[in-house]
């Protein structure tokens, strides 16, 4: 007990890396089940990065659409990722933060587009931003913007 | 082309290993680089701080201590100055300019800063009963000067602090911590230091008022003292008990005679008892 | 496999396309490196140990791109795109894109 008020800071650090560690797997647990069941759902519509060439007369209608996901670290992961930074190599807990916002960004993109009655969306690009660049400093926010966008084709019904 | 919708079976992007197992790895890491430098460090200081000119330091001193009000106790500020005046005049202590300040707080203990500024706690005074005990723990912190007990300290701590600052980045939350811990540490004295320290006050002593007498009270006092009030001193100095058996070892050896103690002047036993 | 990145794959058909596919991998350097290169930015001049870097990492990408691809029964991945982002101080993202096909 004395220990916990003679160094508050590091109670309340280790506080902050036991609440984050625990809400941000159940959060990324969660994310991870919706997105796997998302794309389940939208498996059949078709996305892809290059360019389509139609026959005339085949595209009847066609428009931009993007989607776009911000997703922030939690605070274990922004300690682990702090550590790997002094010894370096693969930062794996970033990793599943940009795979998430990528996912999620394009899926958002792919209900932009099937709400909009498209059949496809083709020469789809992907941007990625660092939001609060200095992930690490004191109060700054470590986190990643991914904005997916691309051309959503109706077809004529043949 | 045709499109074929199938599904991906494993997610290749992101690593498979438990994040708390690479937690497990990166702090075993980090300790070990931290242990590492510490030791260099410890290393390190103690060939340097015997070379630290004593002007530098008191010019050091004022910078890294400009910042703290000084209001030295003019009274044990004279006393301070008394005993240096006993040494002999080669030592190093007379090219300090002391001061002695009174901190109002409970703890029982007194520090040695960089320049010269010793402070003592109020709680330190209050358990004092003798001018010969005074004297003692005076000696004991120009001790601690004489040895340059208090830079080699502060160097590892600076240094220390300096290298967190390059592992983590200079604002980052954890070097903070790391540091006001790692100073924290280094405020104290390693068991010998202390035992040396407490010789030169008792030598002190000894050349103050011609004999020993005095120099175990207060540690007697403090031994029979509630643990638990004591933690902060005993987290930073030998216990009472061992202190008092050394400096009784040392007594003897030196052949020191045991005279009757002056008790303590009504000024600063005044001073010492208004503190709440 | 083929990678491209163009609309096509020269000389061959394209049959079947599996959709979207993606490879990226977040690196840092050890604080070591990044201390170098705090000292070079004094000179100016390539940073080797950041090359190497991003260029181990844009491999892996690739890589981990290609492997997406082989799970999709695919052969050759076309118009791949890269990208590159600092998702923390001193770390940086690869990202690496692209249509996974099927060519004869």
């Amino acid at each position: 007990m004395e220990f916990i008020v003679n160094h508050l800071d590091l109670s309340l650090f280790a506080v902050l890396v036991t609440v984050g560690y625990a809400a941000g797997t159940f959060a990324e647990r969660r994310h991870y089940a919706s997105i796997l069941t998302r794309e389940r759902a939208q498996r059949q519509f078709q996305v892809m990065n290059a360019e389509a060439y139609f026959a005339e007369g085949r595209v009847k209608n066609s428009f931009m659409v993007s989607g776009s996901a911000v997703i922030s670290i939690d605070y274990f992961k922004r300690l682990l990722a702090i550590l790997r930074n002094i010894f370096g190599g693969r930062v794996k807990a970033y990793e599943s933060l940009v795979d998430r916002a990528r996912r999620e960004a394009i899926l958002r993109m792919k209900e932009e587009a099937l709400t909009r009655g498209a059949d496809m969306v083709v020469n789809l690009r992907l941007e990625t931003a660092a939001i609060g660049n200095a992930a690490n400093r004191r109060g700054r926010i470590g986190s990643v913007e991914v904005l997916a966008y691309g051309t959503a084709v109706t077809l004529n019904k043949t | 082309m045709k499109y074929i919708a199938r599904e991906l079976t494993e997610n290749v992007n992101v690593s498979k290993s438990h994040p708390l197992a690479e937690l497990a790895w990166l702090a075993g890491g980090l300790l070990a680089v931290v242990a590492i430098l510490y030791l260099s460090l410890w290393w390190v200081a103690d060939r340097i701080v015997p070379r630290v000119p004593v002007q530098v330091e008191v010019w050091a001193g004022q910078q890294l201590m400009a910042r703290f009000p000084n209001r030295p106790d003019p009274q044990l500020t004279e006393r301070v100055r008394n005993l240096v005046r006993l040494l002999p005049a080669a030592s190093p202590l007379h090219r300090y300019d002391f001061s002695v300040s009174v901190m109002e707080q409970e703890t029982v203990n007194a520090l040695a800063l960089p320049g010269g500024r010793i402070v003592i706690f109020s709680g330190l005074l209050k358990q004092i009963e003798s001018e010969n005990e005074l004297t003692m723990i005076l000696g004991h912190e120009l001790g601690h000067y004489a040895h340059r007990d208090h830079l080699r300290g502060m160097g590892r701590g600076l240094g220390m602090t300096l290298a967190l600052a390059m592992l983590f980045g200079q604002h980052s939350q954890v070097a903070g911590m790391a540091s006001n811990l790692l100073i924290g540490m280094e405020m104290r004295y390693s068991q010998q230091q202390e035992k040396s320290a407490d010789a030169y006050g008792l030598d002190l002593l000894v050349q103050t008022y011609g004999h020993a007498g005095g120099a175990t009270d207060f540690f007697l006092r403090l031994a029979d003292q509630d643990e638990g009030k004591l933690a902060y001193l005993l987290a930073s100095h030998p216990h009472p008990q061992d202190r008092i058996a050394g400096l009784r070892k040392m007594i003897a050896r030196q052949g020191y005679a045991v005279g009757p103690t002056v008790p303590l002047p009504e000024t600063l036993v005044h001073q010492s008892r208004e503190c709440p | 496999m083929i990678v491209t990145n163009v609309n096509h794959v020269p000389g061959r058909k394209i049959l079947e396309h599996y959709g979207i596919v993606q490879g990226s991998t977040v690196r840092a350097k050890h604080v070591g490196r990044d201390i170098m290169a705090s000292f070079k930015n004094l000179v100016g001049g390539e940073l080797k140990g950041y090359t190497e870097l991003l260029q181990e990492a844009r491999e892996e990408a690739t890589q981990r791109m290609t492997t997406q691809a082989r799970q999709l029964g695919a052969n050759a991945v076309i118009n791949v795109r890269f990208a590159t982002s600092s998702v923390a101080q001193g770390a940086a993202e690869l990202f690496a894109y692209g249509t996974a096909v099927l060519v004869e």
